[in-house]
């Protein structure tokens, strides 16, 4: 690498143009990224005040010796990395299912296509209410279906039961964000080339050799961005959880409600932001060295 | 000519750019029909004073979350519009001009004494004006008491007496229906049960009690309730529908379901077929008594905050919203729901030419407003405000704590000792 000072004018003068162009985007990702990071970093050192005039009271590792010794939070976090678990294993499941499925040729295909793509697309709240109703005790249309079919019973309330809090918000989350990972394994699906299978073909390999070998290791790279984005989105995961049922205790809804209910203590909710985040890059940075080997 | 013509324009803008104030007013009045009267009565107000209000609509739940976050982003509006809980948490911290609120109620001089006293600040001041009211109680289908004879269900025996003998769930026909979700729903319901039992979760020098055999003996009640209630752990609109659809004999409900019993449009829009009969064949008991009578209902407050930076227009804005036909305007929107806490404005013919008031009569409606008096909450005790009750409002303390005991089957006891542990733990901090 060479020094700017060693550069000829004439490339002087474009690195000086290449750093004008770019410190728009510099500038901006610090104001609106790294400030906030950093100031929540700040914040968590912080007993902070919400009466108007009274000063926050600096308190060292106070929040952080607090927050790390509640069971309440490691609850939390327990609960946390089952649902990342659950959702990301099961929405990659169903959309490399339907994935396959819809890269065989059939008539009506690109109408089902399409379908497939709504509960990702659909707003969130449109459907949370959608479920809410279907689920209704006596009424709902599939508590109906399934106590006919003797799976549940008609008086069951499953949304608000507390106990299936946790099961309910994940079945939403994989039936929600499915059709993206659907979307993508698809998208790669349709660029591998005929010939293997053809190859596989001549040598005599059946259906699952088949998948086994060309296809999976041809997809590999895909789904492992795709576990890896899945894994962060709903390692923060809010409102798809908060909306349908505030039962199920995920970290992120701790988190809201340690800084925004009753009284609030935004310095413990700023360790607990804190905490996900080094957690997330630790995470983050041993999956992209051994999974994605970059 | 046109440099003149410019030099005008310019003038008359930046002077109706310094003139033109604007307040910000937060309601919890989220439904369509009621932010269109809203929106009127502030195109009105703009047009008599030239101030400009902002209108922003806040889900009833969710007002106690939205305060903190707009205390740290400096968004807190001028006035706000919120039940008991919202304004004393706001109060408490200290954003209530608690003095100019007072001043507006003397102004008036006709503010019901029993719903003023509930919005008192410890320093003589008001953290709100009560601007409209609605009481709790039980709605029941009268006929089939009669039928039974069964008395009215203001007490815990006759309420059990009445739920076991009309409870008929081969037939799809509940004693009651009965809240059993972690929200502010149930825990109106339980509280005006506790209270008819002396029961409170705090006492006066912040001591919790949710161990207390009167506690404990009220959540007994309220599992026992729970056997003959509709399935489900049902929200508040559940709870309407599953009367109006003739699903159960009883509901714990505000006065705001009485439009819906008694007009044919609003009921069909909850369910398909109107009841013409069903106005006679409800009764409503208004207090609830085990060892002591209590009444339950929720007073809306308008309250000025410390943080304005225009209070006239605030002041102006609040005496605007409570005068004549605009408060009668504003309490249309939900006749029986929203009662008049000014007495002047409850004795108008003006407010009580309305198809649903007059469906009840000027009597029926005046034994509401007079129950306003005795209302009784768990945020007050003997004149004073408990402030930490508006925390453990705020984190469903008492709803999760019901939502648990029926979804665990839990004994009243261990019910009554997860809400001790659980308040001890969120008041600790």
């Amino acid at each position: 690498m060479q020094r700017f000072r060693e550069l000829s004018p004439l490339k002087k003068k474009e690195a000086t143009f290449g750093w004008k162009l770019v410190s728009p985007a510099v500038i901006l990702i610090g104001l609106f990224i790294m400030y906030p990071v950093l100031y929540n970093i700040y914040l968590s050192f912080f007993e902070v005040s919400l009466t108007p005039g009274v000063p926050n009271k600096f308190v060292g590792f106070q929040n952080y010796r607090e927050l790390l010794t509640d069971p309440t939070f490691w609850n939390s976090f327990g609960i946390t990395m089952l649902f990342v678990l659950i959702t990301v294993v099961g929405s990659i499941l169903v959309g490399l299912g339907v994935a396959l499925l819809m890269n065989k040729e059939f008539p009506g295909r690109g109408i089902v296509r399409a379908l497939i793509l709504f509960p990702y697309v659909a707003p969130v709240i449109s459907t949370v209410f959608a479920w809410q109703y279907v689920l209704m005790p006596l009424n709902g249309p599939l508590t109906i279906l399934l106590s006919n079919l003797g799976i549940m019973d008609v008086t069951k309330d499953l949304v608000n039961d507390p106990n299936n809090a946790f099961l309910v918000v994940s079945f939403y989350s994989i039936w929600k964000n499915f059709p993206f990972i659907y979307l993508m394994i698809l998208s790669r699906l349709q660029s591998i080339s005929q010939d293997y299978y053809e190859a596989a073909d001549i040598d005599g390999a059946n259906g699952w050799q088949k998948f086994r070998h060309i296809t999976l290791p041809e997809l590999y790279y895909v789904i492992g961005s795709l576990v890896l984005l899945r894994g962060i989105w709903n390692f923060y995961k809010f409102e798809e959880v908060y909306l349908l049922s505030k039962e199920a205790r995920t970290l992120p809804i701790y988190l809201y409600e340690k800084a925004f209910t009753g009284l609030p203590e935004l310095g413990v909710a700023a360790a607990i932001a804190t905490v996900l985040f080094v957690v997330m890059m630790v995470l983050i940075s041993i999956y992209v060295r051994k999974v994605l080997k970059w | 000519m046109v440099k003149k013509l410019t030099v005008v324009i310019l003038a008359v803008l930046v002077s109706a750019m310094v003139f033109t104030q604007t307040i910000t007013f937060w309601h919890t009045q989220v439904e369509t029909d009621r932010q269109q009267r809203i929106r009127a009565l502030a195109q009105i107000f703009e047009a008599q004073t030239g101030i400009t209000v902002n209108l922003v609509p806040i889900e009833e739940n969710e007002i106690l979350e939205q305060i903190p976050r707009a205390v740290q982003a400096g968004t807190l509006p001028d006035v706000v519009e919120g039940g008991i809980s919202p304004i004393l948490l706001l109060g408490s911290q200290g954003f209530m001009d608690t003095e100019l609120n007072a001043k507006i109620i003397e102004d008036f001089g006709d503010v019901y004494e029993g719903v003023s006293r509930l919005m008192q600040a410890p320093d003589g001041g008001y953290y709100g004006v009560p601007f409209h009211a609605w009481v709790q109680g039980i709605w029941y289908k009268a006929n089939l008491f009669e039928e039974r004879d069964l008395g009215a269900p203001t007490s815990w025996y006759n309420i059990l007496t009445a739920a076991k003998a009309l409870n008929d769930p081969a037939n799809g026909f509940y004693g009651l229906i009965l809240p059993k979700k972690a929200d502010a729903y149930t825990e109106q319901v339980f509280s005006q049960i506790a209270l008819s039992n002396g029961a409170r979760p705090i006492d006066k020098d912040g001591n919790i009690l949710f161990n207390t055999p009167e506690m404990i003996e009220s959540f007994r009640f309220y599992k026992e309730l729970g056997k003959y209630s509709r399935p489900g752990f049902t929200a508040v609109p559940e709870a309407l529908n599953g009367y109006l659809n003739n699903e159960a004999a009883m509901v714990f409900y505000s006065t705001y379901i009485m439009d819906d019993i008694a007009v044919e449009e609003v009921q069909k829009n909850r369910v398909e077929h109107f009841d013409p009969k069903l106005v006679e064949n409800t009764g409503f008991a208004n207090f609830m008594v085990n060892i002591r009578p209590s009444s339950f209902g929720e007073v809306v407050g308008l309250g000025i905050l410390n943080t304005s930076d225009n209070k006239d227009a605030a002041e102006q804005w609040v005496k605007f919203l409570m005068s004549g036909s605009n408060y009668i305007y504003w309490l249309h929107m939900a006749p029986g729901g929203m009662n008049p806490t000014r007495s002047s404005i409850a004795q108008m013919d003006e407010f009580l030419d309305n198809p649903v008031l007059e469906r009840y009569g000027k009597d029926q409606i005046t034994t509401i407003i007079s129950a306003l008096d005795t209302v009784e909450r768990f945020e007050f005790m003997e004149g004073e405000i408990i402030e930490e009750m508006s925390i453990l409002s705020g984190n469903f303390v008492i709803g999760r704590a019901i939502n648990r005991m029926f979804a665990n089957d839990w004994t009243p006891q261990q019910t009554a000792q997860w809400a001790q542990e659980e308040a001890e733990r969120l008041l600790s901090d």
